[in-house]
């Protein structure tokens, strides 16, 4: 990996990251809340993923990238889904 | 130190016969880290997420005291920690072992910078009266982002040793570690401090 490889991956973090903040700053009620929630869990995904395949260099191997993806997207579909059980209206 | 990588099984040139745990870059025995780690993390969130179902306002109620802000800076300081340990890496790759050396000092500084973002939260929190057993939500606040704190603390002594010890292996093993801690914290500040 070199360098600039490494500061693309920070970068996107960052943004990845400025973005959750934005979307949490948004009162919502109902169905945007839920939809705000979904947004915040897949952003909280797309960062396991570049800290994954980027910083652990998982990238290389198809099957340990899947697996991982496998992994932690189920993961943010049960805590949505346990999440969306408990929150009314 | 010697930057030679020797042949062990942990080492990937080492794993040909391994089938698809050949393909894990680094040293296997992190990796069983990583996943362990990961499955521990992921089980106190699930049992969080479960226990808010049988109180949801309440929940509601008590991450309304969190500051999400002090969560959003602590979440840029350790991903800039991470960088600074890639670069680290890289450095040492190019046989640059004092710059190598400086990244992994700033990576921990960084690491210090996150706990004293995290005493004062905690701070606050015991001003207020709010302790463990204030409520469900605090007593899973406080276990699963101490036990995170630990996993810090732990992390800053492994760049340290890594520094000292710092043969390419070493290196790329201690920053898988502190990679993972990282890891973890992305998954887990969104769901304490921002799911309302």
């Amino acid at each position: 990996m070199t360098a600039r490889a490494m500061i693309e991956a920070w970068l996107m973090l960052v943004g990845l990251s400025a973005s959750t903040t934005a979307l949490t700053f948004i009162e919502m009620s109902g169905r945007s809340r839920m939809i705000i929630a979904a947004g915040v869990l897949v952003l909280a995904g797309l960062k396991a993923r570049i800290i994954l395949n980027r910083y652990l260099q998982l990238r290389n191997s198809r099957f340990w990238t899947r697996a991982f993806d496998l992994a932690i997207g189920g993961f943010l579909l049960l805590s949505f889904g346990l999440y969306a059980s408990a929150t009314g209206p | 130190m010697s930057g030679t990588l020797r042949k062990q099984p942990s080492d990937p040139q080492a794993r040909d016969g391994w089938g698809v745990l050949g393909e894990l870059p680094g040293d296997l025995m992190m990796w069983v880290l990583i996943i362990s780690e990961l499955l521990v993390f992921g089980a106190a969130l699930i049992a969080f997420l479960a226990v808010r179902a049988s109180d949801p306002q309440g929940f509601a109620a008590d991450q309304l005291l969190l500051d999400r802000t002090e969560g959003a800076v602590n979440t840029i300081v350790l991903v800039t920690s991470g960088l600074c340990a890639a670069l680290a890496v890289v450095a040492r790759e190019n046989g640059r072992r004092q710059t190598a050396r400086g990244w992994l000092f700033a990576a921990g500084v960084f690491g210090v910078v996150f706990l004293i973002v995290k005493a004062g939260e905690y701070w606050s929190k015991a001003a207020a009266g709010i302790g463990i057993e204030t409520s469900p939500f605090f007593t899973f606040y406080y276990l699963i982002t101490g036990f995170h704190a630990a996993h810090v603390v732990a992390g800053i002594v492994i760049l340290a040793l890594v520094a000292w010890a710092d043969s390419i292996r070493n290196m790329e093993t201690g920053v898988a570690f502190w990679h993972m801690v990282d890891l973890v914290w992305v998954l887990l500040f969104p769901i304490i401090y921002l799911l309302r």
